[in-house]
């Protein structure tokens, strides 16, 4: 009797092992978690596609918060050949770095059998995630940013909306100090994200030769006038209006600034805007404070950022298994999700903006109205450049902040930076 | 029968043998031999260079004599400041005064918290907005002093020198250890020979526990040549590279700059730094011939 109830049990335990052992899991390391303004929006994606592919697909998050972080463990991944399926590219230019090791797979095909997933992609969308007329990437997120701004004290400091050009631009950031506010939020550390913001902003709008600067890719030559113009402006900014903890600080702490009302200005883009209504975040009754705006000199950033890829594996049921992800993360249900959840703008002109997103998100519908006034738009700095002069960045920014080194210098060590490419 | 005991031996020390090998000694000689390669990941290099990457480092690398030169102050520093408070605080609670045992345990707290809390917890002291330090000054009226400490070229490297250099629990308990293990009588002959508080301090227990000593000073040279994550989670080695130290210029050549080959060169500075600080420590503490 014992023996045939051990054979029943271990018989049983067999079988409820064998759809586990059936279900493909995809380990998925990401930094959209905690208090990342996509968190909610992943979250959600990632519950809705396991309910869906319930017993043959699960994805199994792996929470690395800060996203220089999570760059820096793809890249320690990428050495070792040990990818995940699926890597988000953030806009920080993975594809290139994954292609020159042969890991990611060629969706051309995949997309070009899927009518309605190719249909999300624009032209841009193509041109960011091809290479040599193959695609290996699907963007989610618009990459559209201008700033934000806090109408409140604006009113204090009697100033009446945004600058139409930089020289108005300083003399808001006087008129604020002057009447005691801090008027804009920066950071250095991380990959000193608000501060790049201001400072492509200005390479941009300086001239056809800033404007070709920043469609570079990969720009190798960093001390050109218009970038040392920019960095003698940043340089400045850091001295004279920004909070005390900028140099050092993170994008949180940027945040924290302009969501507690302490500075006036914040560069960022559309994504935030969910956190202006978020009470464990802002103030009751924030939202209703904030402005939007583009740069001045009708300046945005406006280009779909790399999406998601799929890598290489052993198993190719694992890389149909990424697929699966990628089409769901990029399809038109994410980006709605996304953009009626967190304010994100579409990376696909081909997705509406719902009147839910413009209930919930005001904002939103302001800075579509004022982006339709924008006649220069480029991707960011960070899109384009090399990995390792973030790092650069974050290092030489404080010395430039504090005046240590001059924007001349500081425009050669990126220079120098980027020469150890080759 | 000794030579079937000898293959026995052979035998069971196989397992460690093969272990160290796997983890340590294969490690170590692919990182030599990278070391005089160019070796990069993406897109792949492999190119023998010679002796380029040493010649590179020595002779043309500021950044890596600014790091060499940090890391050697703090190993200085590690081995003799630190240790010494630590020594200090073991020579009086060694005495058994009362509540010695309360203050060896809360001395030693600071050191079992892990490196990324302790680091974390001195950011936020170390804020320039909303900090303690920052704080503290501008309530008593020295707002004129209030710096951003650990971003300010002139405080960055004396801000995280503070952070390790304070807390040498560790070191107190083990030195204490030993000095509770002498034999009483040593002491009280030193007493009846009329040797004061000091000298029986300085010229009897100090002496006795020289071995114990070494032992701290070689953990203290090996905790610098290692010591990253403090580092990494306060400055990254900023501003500029004021605070970077071998380990962590090691660690962003190989990872943000995709020259392993040169990351492995600086591999093997640290590794020959390292037997170079047991060893001299070994010599000046004469713990060999004793």
């Amino acid at each position: 009797m014992k023996k045939v109830l051990s054979l029943l049990l271990t018989a049983v335990m067999l079988l409820a092992a064998v759809p586990a052992l059936a279900e493909i899991t995809l380990d998925y390391p990401t930094f959209q978690v905690g208090v990342n303004t996509a968190a909610p929006v992943i979250a959600q994606l990632v519950e809705e596609f396991n309910a869906q592919h319930a017993g043959q697909i699960a994805i199994k998050v792996e929470e690395i918060p800060g996203d220089a972080n999570y760059i820096e463990k793809i890249k320690v991944l990428l050495a070792s050949n040990d990818l995940p399926p699926v890597i988000y590219g953030a806009g920080y230019n993975l594809l290139d770095l994954a292609l020159a090791k042969e890991l990611l797979v060629d969706l051309t095909e995949y997309v070009d059998t899927d009518p309605e997933w190719k249909a999300l992609y624009n032209d841009k969308a193509f041109e960011v995630n091809s290479r040599d007329g193959k695609v290996y990437g699907s963007s989610s997120e618009g990459n559209t940013i201008g700033y934000f701004y806090n109408k409140e004290l604006f009113e204090k400091a009697g100033l009446a909306g945004p600058a139409k050009t930089w020289e108005e631009f300083f003399a808001q950031l006087d008129t604020l100090k002057a009447a005691g506010i801090t008027p804009v939020s920066m950071d250095t550390a991380d990959s000193a994200w608000v501060t790049s913001l201001w400072m492509g902003a200005m390479i941009a709008t300086s001239g056809e030769e800033g404007k070709a600067f920043m469609a570079q890719m990969m720009p190798d030559n960093y001390n050109t006038p218009e970038v040392i113009a920019a960095l003698t402006n940043i340089q400045k900014m850091f001295m004279e209006y920004t909070t005390l903890d900028a140099v050092g600080g993170k994008y949180e702490n940027a945040a924290n600034a302009f969501l507690s009302g302490q500075t006036a200005m914040i560069a960022n883009g559309p994504w935030m805007i969910g956190d202006f209504s978020d009470t464990t975040k802002a103030p009751e009754g924030f939202s209703d404070k904030v402005g939007v705006a583009i740069y001045p000199e009708g300046f945005a950033y406006d280009e779909p950022i790399q999406g998601y890829l799929v890598t290489k594996q052993d198993d190719p049921a694992v890389v149909e298994a990424a697929v699966e992800m990628v089409k769901f993360f990029t399809g038109a249900h994410a980006q709605t999700v996304a953009l009626e959840k967190q304010g994100m703008l579409p990376a696909s002109t081909a997705v509406e903006i719902t009147q839910a997103a413009k209930d919930n998100f005001p904002l939103l519908a302001e800075f579509v109205e004022a982006l339709e006034g924008a006649r220069i738009r480029t991707a960011t700095t960070q899109a384009t450049m090399y990995p390792n002069l973030l790092d650069i960045m974050s290092a030489e920014l404080p010395n430039l902040a504090n005046g240590s080194m001059t924007p001349e210098q500081f425009a050669q060590a990126l220079t120098d930076g980027a020469a150890k490419n080759k | 029968m000794q030579r079937r005991q000898a293959g026995w031996i052979a035998l069971f020390l196989l397992p460690t043998v093969a272990l160290f090998l796997t983890i340590y000694a294969v490690p170590l000689g692919m990182t030599l031999f990278t070391s005089l390669f160019d070796y990069r990941l993406f897109p792949s290099r492999m190119e023998f260079v010679g002796l380029a990457n040493y010649v590179q480092l020595f002779a043309r690398d500021a950044q890596f004599h600014r790091a060499l030169v940090s890391n050697l102050i703090w190993i200085v520093l590690h081995t003799t400041v630190h240790i010494a408070i630590g020594t200090i605080l073991a020579l009086i609670l060694y005495k058994k005064p009362r509540g010695w045992k309360a203050v060896r345990v809360i001395y030693m707290i600071p050191s079992i918290i892990s490196n990324a809390a302790v680091a974390m917890i001195f950011v936020n002291i170390y804020n320039p907005s909303y900090g303690v330090i920052n704080s503290f000054l501008k309530s008593v009226g020295l707002a004129g002093m209030q710096r951003n400490w650990l971003y300010d070229p002139a405080t960055s490297f004396i801000s995280i020198t503070i952070i390790w250099t304070l807390f040498s629990g560790y070191n107190t308990t083990l030195i204490l250890s030993q000095a509770l293990s002498l034999d009483d009588s040593v002491i009280e002959a030193a007493k009846v020979d009329g040797a004061s508080r000091l000298q029986q301090d300085f010229l009897i227990v100090l002496p006795l526990v020289k071995h114990m000593l070494a032992t701290t000073m070689i953990m203290a040279a090996t905790y610098m040549l290692q010591m990253f994550d403090l580092i990494y989670l306060t400055t990254r080695g900023g501003p500029g590279v004021t605070t970077t130290n071998l380990p962590l210029m090691l660690y962003k050549t190989a990872m943000t700059e995709n020259n392993y080959g040169y990351a492995n060169t600086m591999g093997v500075v640290v590794i020959a730094l390292g037997v170079l600080c047991m060893t001299l420590i070994n010599k000046l503490l004469n713990t060999r011939e004793d």
